[in-house]
């Protein structure tokens, strides 16, 4: 290994290649690669199914992988586990806690498990639950709990942080609030890897991420580089009262594919503007009741719809 | 240092936990306390006999029975008849062909048959005397088994909800309670910490020690300021018996929870065991009248031979010998789970 090479392996939060997860009827992840540079937020972006918690299960050490290469922080978990558990702080997807036991005690509690242990104070203000600190888990908001969890996983000062679907389920005041959170991390200089399945999740707040789906990485890159990297940066929408009507016909007529979804009718488009004419006298012609019209940017859902042929949602 | 954190913080969150608290201290003390009342020995509880209308010839077996827990409850016919239609009445003396009689609701057998045969008695004696004689009855003593205790049901029933505390601290507190562990991912989590997961279970295991003496302790107590129940042996050998169950339905708990993926599929399987036993061991009465094969087939389980060792101990003031097998099956079983516990006991 020349010098060069050290450096670029240590300056990597985390590596992947190859990973591989098989279970009895599903082969859950199926050759994934990945690198994450230290001081990033990294996104895995994918339907639910896609195989994201399997891999980071497999990269927390907590499920085995049947084949491939993990290098957490450039050590390797069957030679350093516990130095890995020690550097980096996990979010599971549900954290379960005590009913009775209070925020502040929780974090001291999980904080004497570590070598290394920040105050619960601090803690407590990094995610604003200072006046929840003595309340009994059990009476804490949804939001509050998973604040709660974000707390528990930066309880060892950790350099790097997994957030696995940190606000899925969250309304969307709570799902702002801990955006915020994982900004003050990132500020902080920690590297954060999240799942999420919130296309405007990862376009806020990652710098980096990779779509997944069918246990492999599609692509990865910046979001805006995502987006760009798509022919057709833009989308027109046709909006219906009800359930929009199904769209093979009208694409035949235009000679363009439509995409249904929901009430709306998605066109993507590279140029708006010599497009909409001869869009809307197609839907004249054949009487499409559609209420409304908008023009959009293209989003990272139009990039997964592109490489996928399904909505992220479905 | 880590697993007298853990311990301490188990013991801090058990006392926030007051259904816990209920059912462990309170219930088997509450239990102890009513069933030594009212089957205290010598004050047999009242028993009614109910006389529809106008018995002829019942007048002087009605004055008979002054002496006995019998209380004749004289009514008119009917409300007699209503009583008895409510289910209220648990036996009767009415008027039949052939001088007075008595009817036994066989919904209500054991008041029933108790009130008749003590008025059968009184009949009996009364007919000895219309002839002449005096009817002698026999003396009665109540002892137990080692001769050690006689004043009370509470004495038998003392060692017994020890028994069924252990039982219930294995399957629920432990096993139950690692399955919903495992179930809600709290494992999970600690999984992902460095702390090593047998500081994790000691933790846990000597936190339902301490439970288990401090319950021992109360139940003690309450049995010696209520009945004036006294261990009988050696405080030292009681406390081994104690450790040697709480150690084989612990290893039970865990060994269990390692065959259940939800807390549902764990009730099924433990109350499988836990019935059993609860009503088959001898907590609560002895199993003289059940078959023998099921007399045997409870013997094999391990908290019927426990209970006889506990009650040796405890009430007749003995040693274990003459226990010999009743040890080998706790210990046995105590090994098995162990073993299993080992085997199939697993974190995610």
């Amino acid at each position: 290994m020349t010098r060069t090479e050290r450096a670029i392996g240590t300056s990597l939060a985390l590596r992947v290649a190859g990973l591989r997860k098989q279970y009895p009827k599903v082969l859950a992840v199926d050759g994934l690669d990945l690198d994450v540079a230290r001081g990033e937020v990294f996104g895995l972006l994918g339907p639910n199914g896609a195989g994201k918690t399997t891999t980071l299960e497999m990269i927390e050490g907590l499920t085995p992988p049947d084949g491939g290469v993990i290098e957490v922080l450039g050590l390797d978990w069957r030679h350093h586990g516990a130095e890995i558990r020690a550097r980096i702080g996990v979010q599971l997807q549900s954290t379960s806690l005590f009913n009775k036991i209070t925020p502040r005690e929780a974090l001291d509690l999980y904080g004497s498990y570590y070598p290394k242990c920040r105050g619960s104070r601090e803690l407590l203000e990094l995610v604003q639950l200072t006046d929840k600190a003595d309340a009994f888990h059990v009476t804490l908001s949804g939001g509050q709990m998973q604040r709660l969890a974000l707390a528990l996983a930066l309880v060892n000062d950790p350099e790097l942080v997994f957030l696995d679907e940190p606000t899925t389920g969250l309304d969307p005041q709570a799902r702002r609030s801990l955006w915020d959170v994982v900004r003050r991390i990132k500020a902080e200089g920690r590297t954060v890897i999240l799942t999420t399945h919130y296309m405007d999740e990862a376009e806020t707040l990652c710098d980096r991420l990779a779509i997944m789906d069918h246990g492999k990485v599609l692509t990865a890159g910046t979001p805006m580089g995502l987006i760009q990297e798509l022919a057709i940066p833009s989308v027109v929408e046709l909006a219906f009262a009800g359930a929009a009507p199904a769209p093979e016909a009208f694409a035949a007529t235009l000679g363009q594919p439509v995409a249904r979804r929901g009430d709306l009718w998605e066109i993507p488009t590279q140029d708006p503007k010599a497009m909409l004419p001869a869009l809307l006298e197609a839907a004249e012609a054949a009487h499409i009741p559609y209420q409304q019209i908008h023009v959009r940017r293209a989003t990272l859902e139009d990039v997964f719809l592109h490489l996928t042929g399904r909505s992220l949602r479905d | 240092m880590l697993l007298i954190r853990q311990f301490v913080m188990e013991w801090k969150l058990y006392s926030r936990d007051r259904v816990a608290l209920f059912w462990t201290f309170a219930f088997p003390m509450l239990m102890l306390l009513g069933f030594g009342t009212i089957f205290r020995a010598g004050s047999t509880p009242s028993l009614t006999l109910v006389v529809a209308g106008d018995v002829p010839g019942a007048q002087e077996l009605l004055a008979a029975l002054d002496k006995t827990p019998v209380k004749p409850l004289p009514l008119a016919a009917a409300e007699a008849e209503a009583r008895w239609r409510k289910g209220d009445t648990a036996a009767q003396l009415e008027a039949g062909p052939a001088g007075p009689r008595l009817k036994v609701n066989n919904y209500l057998m054991a008041q029933g048959q108790m009130t008749a045969q003590i008025v059968q008695q009184a009949s009996l004696a009364l007919q000895v005397r219309q002839d002449g004689h005096e009817a002698r009855f026999l003396p009665v003593a109540l002892e137990s088994p080692g001769h050690g205790h006689s004043e009370n049901y509470a004495a038998f029933l003392l060692p017994g909800l020890l028994g069924m505390n252990l039982l219930s601290m294995g399957l629920f507190s432990v096993g139950m309670v690692n399955v919903s562990y495992r179930e809600k991912g709290k494992f999970r989590r600690l999984a992902v910490t460095p702390l090593p997961k047998w500081i994790f279970l000691a933790g846990q295991v000597l936190h339902r020690l301490t439970v288990v003496f401090l319950q021992a302790g109360c139940m003690l107590a309450v049995g010696y300021f209520a009945f004036g129940i006294a261990n009988q042996g050696s405080f030292l050998l009681l406390a081994l018996i104690m450790a040697l169950g709480s150690a084989c339905f612990m290893s039970m708990g865990f060994a269990l929870s390692g065959f259940a993926r939800t807390s549902e599929g764990y009730a099924a399987i433990s109350n499988a065991f836990f019935f059993p036993m609860m009503f088959l061991s001898g907590v609560y009465f002895t199993l003289d009248s059940a078959p023998r094969w099921m007399q045997q087939a409870v013997v094999a389980l391990p908290l019927s031979p426990f209970l006889k060792i506990l009650r040796a101990v405890f009430n007749d003031g003995t040693g274990l010998a003459g226990h010999g097998l009743g040890l080998v099956i706790v210990l046995a079983w105590t090994g098995g789970c162990f073993l299993l516990a080992l085997k199939k006991f697993s974190w995610a």
